[in-house]
C-alpha cells in the first residue's frame, strides 16, 4: 500500500468506471441518495415535521390557544414537558401546532413560486424573443428588491386590504375569524418574492438543454417537439430544479418564522415558531425564570428543518446527477 | 542499447462503489533506450491506466497499484517515496495527454507553465527559464515564440496547445516521453503535424517514446514495437512489421481488419468486432476476449491463455490458437 | 462584454424608476393614514388637511410620483413620519454608517475564516476533518439570525456575564463583538462551502494532473495551480457581499441587540408605516445591489483571462 500513497486523485482524466447497472433509475437514485447519511437523517426530520403538522390536534397534549392562568409560567414538569408561558399555555403543544402553521405556509409558498417560475421560465427559455424580454425584465425588477424587505412591504401594505376583502366574502369570513387568513398573505408575499429567481434558473436550464447535443440528436432523428420537451428537456432541467426546491422549502420556513417574529406574519394566538420566540423573549420570562429554552427551542426547530432540507438537497443532487456526485463527498 | 523501462506483473485496481475494478492485470513489458513503443487498445483496455501507474499518477483513492515492479533506469519506481518520484516526473519521464484544451492551466501564462519545469528540475532562474521557454516554443514550431510566450492557453488553437504541452514536457530533456493519445482530440492534418513533430524531436533528443492510441493506423509509421491491450491485459506484443503482416491474436487481427486502407483496392469489407468488452469487476476466468472471438473453443472459456512466445521470442500472444490466427 | 456592460448601464435608470413607482404605489395606496400617525388622532381637521396637502397626498398618483422623483433627484427624499422634522436622507445616512461598519468587519472576518476552512476541508476531503468542518458550517448557517441572537445574548450577557447586553459604542467597543460574530456566520459558511466546492472541482481538472506530471511538489500544485484557480470565482461572491454589506442591516440582530443601524430603522419604520423612509430604503438597497452586480461582473472580467478575451 505504500506504493500509491501520497498520490492524490487525478480526476476524470484517467479512467472512469462505467455504471454497469441496468437497475431502474429510481432505485439507482435512491441508492445514491441513501449513501448520504445526513440526507437520510434530513428525511426523518422533515417526516417528523409533516406528521406533527398534519396530526397536531391529536399529538399535542393541550390546546394551543387556551389560557390557563392557574398554571402560568411553569417550569417543565410531567404535565407540561416544556413548561408553560405567561398565559399558562403549554409550550410543547404550541410548538407542535406551529409545525402546522409552517406546513401550510412553506409548501404553498414554494409551490406557487415554483409554478410561476416554471411557467414563466420555460416560456422565456423556449419561446425567446419579446416574450422572454418582458418576462425576464419583470423578473429583474422583482429580483432587485431586497427579498425580506419586499415581503415585509407587501405584508404591511396589502394585509389590511386583503383581510377586509376576505371578510366581505361569506366563504372566507370564517377563515379570517380562525386567524389563518394571515397565512395567505404570508404565502402571497413569499411567492411574489420567490418566483423570479426560479424563472431565471429554469430559463437557463431550458436554454442550455435546448442547444445541447442530445436534443439536436433527438430532433435530427425525427422525434416530435412535444416528445423532445417531455422526454429530453424536462428530465434534464428537473434535476437542478428539484434540488433548489428542497433548499427553498427550508428558506420558506425561515421566512415565515422571520415575518411572524417581526409581527408581520402569523399573529398570536396562532402559534408560529417565529412569533413564539418573539412572545417569549419580549415578556422577559426566559431571563428571569431561567428558562432560555422558551426562546431557543422554536429557533432550534427552525434551524433543524433548514439543516434537514439543505442536506436533502445535497442528497438529491447526488441522486440526480451521478456524474457530479461521485467522489465529491 | 540497454533496457530503460522494465514493467513486471503490474496490477492496478480501482475500489469503487460497485466493486473492485481490475483495470490493469499482470502487465509486463520492457522498453529499450530510444525505442518507440505503441500501446494499442480500445477505451477501457487499461492502456492509459498502465502508463499513469508508471508515472504513479493513479488517483488514490479509488485507485491503487496492488502489485508489480516498475524498474526505470535500475530503480523500482514503486519503491520511491513521494519526493523521489517527483524528481522523475517531468524530468526523466514526461507525459502528454489527450485533451490539450483542458491540460493547460487557463489562468497561468505559457511562460509560467513552462518555466515552472525549468526552475524545478534544472534550477534555472526566472530570466533564464523564460529564454529557454522561448527556445523550446521555437523548437516545437510556435511562430513568434518570443511574443506569444506571455499569452494564456485560451489564445492558442488546439494543435498549438498540444505543441505547448510537448515543449513543456521536453523542457527537462526526459529519457522517456509517454504520449497518451495526444492526437485523438485534434483534426487529421493537425494530428499528422504533431506526429511528425514528436518523431523529429525524438530523433534530436534521443528519448524513448510510449505512444498510447486506439488507432493502429497511427502506429505503423512511427513505432518499433506494438503492444495490444484488451481488458487490462497485454494480449499481443510484436515488432510493428510482424504485427501488421501476421497478427497472432484474434483481437489484434480484428483491430487490423477494422482499419480502412486507402492504399489498396478493397477486397474485403471492413469488419467491426462484434460485442462489448468484458465487465472488469466480475473478471472472466477464461480468456477475456473469448465471448467475442470467432476462434474461441471450450478451453478459452475455462482457462486463461498466458502471454507466450509464438513464431519468435519477440512475438508474444495470449491465445491458445495463435497458430490458427491468419490474416 | 463591453456591449453588455453598456446595455446594463442603460437599463439601470429604468430599473430604478420602475422600482420607485412600485414602492410608491404600495405606499400611496397602502393602508394607514400617515397624517394621523404624525399629528395624533385628535388633531384639528384643518391642520391635518394642510399637512396632507403639504405631503402631496392629495395629488393624483402620477403627479405624486413625478414630484417624488424630481425632488429625489435634488437630494430631497422627504421627511420621516415617525421622526418628525427629520429629513430622510441624513436619517438613513447616520444609521447606514453603523450597519456598514459592522457588516464590513463581519464580512472580512467571515471571508477569511471561510476560505481557510473551505481550503482545509477541500484538501482533506472525505476525511473526518472535512465532514466536521462542513457539517458544523452548514449547521451554523441553518440557524436563522432571529433564532441565534437571543440564545447567544443569554449565554454571554446573562449567564456568563462576559459581554454587556447589547448597545452600541462604536466598532472598537466590546459591544461590537457579538453582532460581528453573528453577522460573520453567513459569509463564513458561504465562503467555506464555495471554496471547498471550487477546490474539488479544480483538483479534478486535467491541468492539475499535468502539474503533477511535471513533478511539482503537492504544495506547489495546490498553491500555484489549484488554489489560485478556485479562488478566482470567489471574487464575484465577495463583490456581491461587499455591495450588500454597505447597505443592508440585519433586522433581527440590530433590533434585538439595540444597535442603531439601518436594519433597526427599517423595522421601526415598517411598524410605523413611515413610507418616506421605507421607500428610500427599498430604492437605495435595490440600487446598491444592482450597481454591485455590475461592478463585480466588470471586475471579474479583468481577473479571469478567459472572460477578458470574449
Amino acid at each position: 500500500m505504500a506504493v500509491a500513497q501520497g498520490v492524490r486523485p487525478t480526476g476524470q482524466g484517467a479512467w472512469v468506471p462505467q455504471a454497469t447497472s441496468r437497475r431502474s433509475r429510481f432505485i439507482d437514485g435512491w441508492r445514491r441518495f441513501s449513501r448520504h447519511k445526513l440526507a437520510v437523517l434530513g428525511l426523518f426530520i422533515v417526516g417528523a415535521w409533516i406528521v406533527c403538522g398534519l396530526f397536531a390536534p391529536w399529538i399535542a397534549p393541550y390546546s394551543y390557544r387556551e389560557n390557563n392562568l392557574a398554571v402560568s409560567q411553569q417550569l417543565p414538569s410531567a404535565e407540561h414537558w416544556l413548561g408553560t408561558d405567561r398565559l399558562g399555555r403549554d409550550q410543547l403543544s404550541r410548538l407542535i401546532w406551529a409545525a402546522r402553521t409552517a406546513l401550510i405556509v412553506a409548501p404553498f409558498a414554494v409551490t406557487v413560486s415554483f409554478a410561476l417560475g416554471l411557467i414563466f421560465g420555460s416560456l422565456a427559455g423556449y419561446l425567446g424573443g419579446w416574450v422572454e424580454g418582458i418576462i425576464m425584465r419583470v423578473a429583474d425588477v422583482l429580483l432587485a428588491f431586497p427579498g425580506l424587505l419586499f415581503a415585509l412591504l407587501l405584508s404591511v401594505t396589502l394585509k389590511p386590504r386583503l383581510v377586509s376583502m376576505m371578510e366581505a366574502s361569506s366563504v372566507l369570513k370564517d377563515l379570517v375569524r380562525s386567524g389563518y387568513a394571515e397565512l395567505i398573505i404570508v404565502i402571497l408575499a413569499l411567492s411574489v418574492v420567490g418566483w423570479p429567481g426560479l424563472a431565471r434558473l429554469v430559463r437557463a436550464q431550458v436554454l442550455s438543454s435546448k442547444n445541447s447535443l442530445y436534443i439536436e440528436a433527438a430532433r435530427a432523428s425525427g422525434v416530435n417537439t412535444w416528445r423532445v420537451i417531455r422526454q429530453h428537456i424536462l428530465p434534464n432541467i428537473l434535476a437542478p430544479i428539484i434540488v433548489v426546491l428542497s433548499m427553498s422549502l427550508g428558506g420558506a420556513v425561515v421566512a415565515e418564522s422571520g415575518l411572524s417574529f417581526l409581527g408581520l406574519g402569523v399573529e398570536p394566538p396562532i402559534p408560529s415558531w417565529g412569533n413564539m420566540i418573539y412572545e417569549n423573549a419580549s415578556n422577559g420570562l426566559w431571563r428571569t425564570a431561567n428558562a432560555p429554552y422558551l426562546v431557543w427551542a422554536p429557533g432550534a426547530i427552525v434551524s433543524l428543518l433548514v439543516f434537514a432540507f439543505s442536506f436533502i438537497g445535497d442528497g438529491l443532487n447526488e441522486a440526480l446527477n451521478p456524474q457530479i456526485g461521485e467522489g465529491s463527498r | 542499447m540497454g533496457t530503460l523501462l522494465d514493467v513486471k506483473n503490474l496490477n492496478t485496481r480501482f475500489y469503487t462503489q460497485d466493486g473492485v475494478v481490475n483495470a490493469v492485470n499482470d502487465v509486463s513489458f520492457t522498453l529499450d533506450e530510444g525505442e518507440t513503443l505503441a500501446v494499442v487498445g480500445e477505451s477501457g483496455s487499461g492502456k492509459s491506466v498502465t502508463m499513469l501507474s508508471v508515472m504513479r499518477l493513479i488517483a488514490s483513492p479509488p485507485g491503487r497499484i496492488t502489485s508489480g515492479e516498475i524498474m526505470f533506469d535500475g530503480r523500482d519506481l514503486l519503491k520511491l517515496d513521494d519526493d523521489e518520484i517527483r524528481q522523475i516526473r517531468g524530468n526523466r519521464i514526461a507525459m502528454i495527454f489527450q485533451d490539450p484544451m483542458t491540460s493547460l492551466n487557463p489562468v497561468l501564462t505559457i511562460n509560467q507553465q513552462i518555466s515552472e519545469v525549468l526552475q524545478l528540475h534544472l534550477g534555472m532562474d526566472k530570466a533564464a527559464a523564460k529564454r529557454r521557454a522561448i527556445e523550446l516554443l521555437e523548437k516545437v514550431n510556435i511562430p513568434e515564440a518570443a511574443r506569444r510566450v506571455d499569452d494564456y492557453p485560451h489564445q492558442f488553437s488546439g494543435g498549438m496547445r498540444q505543441r505547448v504541452m510537448i515543449a513543456m514536457m521536453l523542457a527537462a530533456n526526459p529519457q522517456l516521453l509517454i504520449a497518451d493519445e495526444p492526437t485523438t482530440a485534434l483534426d487529421v492534418t493537425i494530428s499528422a503535424q504533431i506526429l511528425d513533430l514528436v518523431k523529429r524531436l525524438k530523433k534530436e533528443v534521443g528519448m524513448a517514446v510510449i505512444w498510447i492510441t486506439h488507432d493502429l493506423g497511427v502506429v505503423a509509421g512511427m513505432a518499433d514495437r506494438v503492444i495490444v491491450m484488451y481488458a487490462g491485459r497485454i494480449v499481443e506484443q510484436a515488432p510493428v512489421g510482424e504485427l501488421y503482416a501476421s497478427p497472432r491474436h484474434p483481437y489484434a487481427l480484428g483491430l487490423l481488419k477494422s482499419i480502412p486502407r486507402l492504399d489498396e483496392i478493397r477486397k474485403e469489407k471492413l469488419e467491426p468486432i462484434e460485442g462489448l468488452p468484458p465487465d472488469l469487476i466480475n473478471y472472466p476466468t477464461g480468456c477475456p476476449f473469448a465471448p467475442r472471438c470467432p476462434y474461441a473453443i471450450q478451453k478459452c472459456l475455462e482457462e486463461r491463455p498466458p502471454l507466450a512466445p509464438t513464431t519468435s521470442t519477440k512475438h508474444l500472444s495470449a491465445c491458445w490458437r495463435w497458430q490458427d490466427v491468419k490474416r | 462584454m463591453t456591449a453588455q456592460i453598456i446595455r446594463r448601464l442603460l437599463w439601470l435608470p429604468f430599473l430604478l424608476i420602475i422600482l420607485t413607482i412600485i414602492t410608491l404605489a404600495l405606499a400611496y395606496y397602502g393602508p394607514g393614514d400617515p397624517v394621523q400617525v404624525m399629528l395624533g388622532p385628535r388633531a384639528p381637521k384643518e391642520a391635518a388637511e394642510a399637512l396632507r396637502q403639504q405631503l402631496g397626498l392629495n395629488d393624483p398618483f402620477p403627479v405624486y410620483v413625478v414630484k417624488y422623483i424630481s425632488k429625489a433627484l435634488q437630494g430631497d427624499l422627504g421627511e420621516s413620519y415617525k421622526y418628525r422634522g427629520q429629513p430622510v436622507g441624513p436619517l438613513i445616512w447616520e444609521r447606514l454608517g453603523v450597519s456598514a461598519q459592522l457588516n464590513l468587519a463581519a464580512l472580512l472576518i467571515g471571508t477569511v475564516i471561510g476560505i481557510f476552512l473551505g481550503t482545509v476541508a477541500g484538501l482533506f476531503r472525505n476525511s473526518w476533518v472535512d465532514y466536521g468542518i462542513i457539517s458544523t458550517v452548514v449547521l451554523l448557517d441553518s440557524i436563522p439570525t432571529f433564532a441565534i441572537t437571543l440564545p447567544l445574548l443569554f449565554l454571554f450577557a446573562v449567564r456568563w456575564r462576559i459581554l454587556p447586553p447589547g448597545g452600541w459604542q462604536g466598532l472598537l467597543d466590546i459591544r461590537a463583538i457579538l453582532p460581528i460574530a453573528i453577522l460573520s456566520l453567513g459569509p463564513m459558511t458561504v465562503f467555506a462551502r464555495q471554496t471547498r466546492a471550487n477546490l474539488l472541482e479544480v483538483i479534478g481538472q486535467d491541468y492539475i494532473r499535468t502539474a503533477r506530471s511535471k513533478g511539482l511538489p503537492e504544495s506547489m500544485v495546490i498553491t500555484s495551480h489549484a488554489l489560485r484557480n478556485s479562488l478566482i470565482p470567489l471574487t464575484t461572491l465577495f463583490g456581491l457581499a461587499l455591495g450588500g454589506s454597505l447597505i443592508g442591516g440585519s433586522f433581527f440582530m440590530e433590533t434585538l441587540l439595540g444597535i442603531p443601524g439601518i436594519g433597526r430603522l427599517a423595522f421601526e419604520t415598517f411598524l410605523a408605516r413611515d413610507y418616506p423612509v421605507i421607500t428610500a430604503l427599498v430604492i437605495l438597497t435595490a440600487a446598491t445591489i444592482a450597481i454591485a452586480n455590475l461592478v463585480v461582473d466588470v471586475a471579474y472580467a479583468y481577473i479571469d483571462p478567459r472572460i477578458r478575451a470574449t
